[in-house]
């Protein structure tokens, strides 16, 4: 999969009016529209039949839209999400890679149904049992749609029996498998730190920041937001600060003098660091990923300005 | 299995002269010489014809040596560094069973060329990145060379997992806890380490890295290595076992026997208690100190016999 920066995904009700109009404000990179968790077994269809409308408004900002479906309603749920300003649906509760596979099967016939391009439609997949945790590899390679994954905490934790608390986090095992496989099969894994992914909170943006920037430093390098305060913090958490940029720009400096002397292995002045080929292959994925979120951020800022004009 | 006594293997790129020609007086147990990461591209052909001679002057101080090849070039890189005198390959960036199955094959031939007893070579497959881990089991058991086996962590890992180290807590878990795993489900040596929080990223530490080796060797670690001649000493010290706990498992022992033959299972000896576990607690410490011990003999007796013969060279 083609490297992309989603760093935020914000979760809207298709059936919260405000919410969902002011969805595209918030500089979020992903918006998904959730027809799952927000909306009672009742209103189901009421939601699915706002998506017509709900996916533009979403998208107004350049964010990637995605539609959250109910496992047990997918079909009626994909077809009424899929349409040409989709970037895709988020799944949850796939146990096995058969789980997946129906849902790439109703993606592709949405795809072919309403001229979108063939294999535009991912699958965001988020994990709420055991059996998908431990089925993680199997289910990544189900569809070459599966761009990202990551656990549905308070889905996992009453699938386990857990009573979240704030002193440990239960998923440790889990959150580090789902880091390792997703990214060993190129995929993003998404997620945030304990204790916000079981118990989050919505007003304090420096503790958001800082969760989600312990989640990026253990391999998560995206999270979903419930509540618009956590796009920005998320956002930065998930960008490369000044700071380290300077940091790297003098890494690659030192380092192509070092080549240049016909040395591959050299101190970093002024501390016990050493600076090899790894040392500096992270210096340049570091910069180019800043290049990559500037420009990503360019373009939501540019799509805000003439929705808002 | 006899455990060999690896408690330091100082690295270094095998082009840098002057590294390599002190190399032998750093009182590493092993010396890992680098035709990897730490040699640019336009020097890796020199690095070979460099190696020989480094092996050479590697062992003057009794130490192992192992040589790091690169994965893009197998065939080059082992055929100048399978030879008499080298006990390691290390292959980093493992990623799949077949490149070692392809390595263990390479290196089956040139022993066989080379008169090399068979089999003799190890392979450390070193897992560097996430690929790596989610393959491990396939790896460690991919070839019976592969007796000693890591968990993936640092510099390369950090990189494919996205995150930035030093940062104080442990981002390693779930590779340590997979690593260590299947390296005990083979019977293979497990190595790495404890977690211990450093937020400096330095490689030159000696007081640092003398605290990580004691930590090590608590939780039944018995191997080190870096980048730098001021942490081998902190880790040959650090991985053996003080005489005062060397004493201890003594006394230990023989208050087990005691007990053991009045038909007793369990005492204490000040306060802490005596059974057949920590029996064997104790035979191991006491196994593994004479082993350095004898390791240490070893390497001084080479020492003193290389610098004796330089200095009637130079007289």
């Amino acid at each position: 999969m083609d490297p992309f920066v989603r760093r935020s995904y914000l979760v809207v009700s298709p059936l919260n009016e405000d919410e969902l109009a002011a969805s595209w404000t918030h500089s979020a990179d992903a918006v998904i529209l959730d027809l799952a968790g927000p909306v009672p077994g009742a209103r189901k269809a009421e939601a699915r039949s706002t998506l017509a409308e709900a996916v533009p408004i979403a998208g107004k900002g350049a964010a990637e839209v995605f539609v959250r479906v109910n496992k047990d309603l997918l079909y009626a749920d994909v077809e009424a999400a899929a349409a040409p300003g989709l970037r895709g649906i988020v799944l949850g509760g796939a146990g096995c890679a058969e789980d997946v596979a129906r849902a790439d099967a109703m993606l592709g016939e949405m795809e072919a149904r309403k001229g979108i391009p063939e294999g535009h439609l991912q699958i965001v997949v988020l994990l709420e049992t055991a059996r998908g945790v431990w089925n993680i590899r199997e289910i990544i390679a189900a569809s070459a749609r599966v761009s990202a994954v990551g656990l549905d905490e308070p889905a996992l934790g009453r699938a386990l029996g857990i009573t979240p608390c704030e002193e440990f986090d239960p998923f440790e095992y889990a959150k580090g498998r789902v880091v390792i496989e997703t990214r060993a099969a190129k995929v993003q894994p998404v997620g945030v730190s304990h204790p916000y992914g079981l118990l989050p909170r919505f007003d304090d943006a420096d503790e958001i920041h800082r969760l989600a920037l312990r989640g990026k430093n253990l391999g998560f390098a995206a999270t979903i937001c419930p509540h618009p305060s956590w796009v920005e913090p998320v956002n930065r958490a998930q960008t490369p600060t000044e700071e380290r940029l300077d940091f790297y720009r003098e890494t690659r400096r030192l380092f192509a003098d070092a080549i240049a002397r016909g040395t591959a292995a050299i101190p970093y002045p002024g501390t016990g660091m050493m600076i090899d080929v790894p040392v500096d292959e992270r210096a340049r994925l570091t910069l180019e990923l800043w290049e990559r979120c500037a420009a990503r951020d360019a373009e939501k800022a540019e799509a805000v300005r003439q929705a808002s004009g | 299995m006899t455990r060999r006594v690896r408690r330091s293997g100082l690295m270094m790129p095998v082009n840098t002269e002057r590294f390599v020609n002190s190399s032998w007086l750093r009182h590493s147990d092993s010396l890992d010489y680098d035709l990897e990461d730490s040699v640019p591209q336009s020097e890796k052909d020199n690095a070979r014809a460099v190696l020989p001679n480094a092996i050479q002057i590697g062992q003057k101080g009794g130490a192992e040596v192992s040589v790091r090849i690169n994965v893009a070039y197998p065939e080059a890189d082992l055929e100048a560094a399978v030879r008499p005198g080298v006990s390691r390959i290390s292959h980093p960036k493992t990623e799949h069973a077949e490149q070692i199955r392809r390595v263990d094959a390479i290196i089956t031939r040139l022993e066989r060329e080379r008169g090399i007893r068979p089999g003799t070579i190890e392979v450390n497959a070193m897992i560097e990145t996430t690929l790596g881990v989610a393959n491990s089991y396939e790896i460690a058991s991919s070839s019976p060379r592969v007796r000693t086996f890591s968990p993936g962590t640092g510099y390369d890992m950090s990189m494919d997992m996205g995150l930035e180290m030093f940062v104080g807590f442990d981002q390693f878990f779930y590779n340590r806890g997979e690593g260590e795993l299947i390296a005990m489900a083979l019977g293979q040596n497990r190595a790495g380490g404890v977690y211990m929080s450093d937020t400096s990223g330095s490689v030159t530490d000696g007081d640092r890295t003398l605290e990580q080796a004691i930590a090590n060797r608590k939780a039944g670690f018995r191997s080190g290595g870096g980048l730098h001649p001021n942490v081998v000493q902190p880790q040959n010290i650090g991985l053996t076992p003080t005489p005062e706990e060397v004493d201890r498992a003594r006394r230990v022992l023989a208050l087990f026997d005691q007990i053991d033959a009045r038909g007793e299972v369990e005492t204490d000896l000040d306060g802490e208690a005596v059974d057949a576990y920590e029996a064997a607690r104790a035979r191991e410490l006491i196994e593994w100190a004479a082993a350095c011990a004898r390791r240490d003999a070893e390497k001084a007796a080479k020492r003193a016999a290389s610098l004796a013969a330089e200095e009637a060279a130079g007289g």
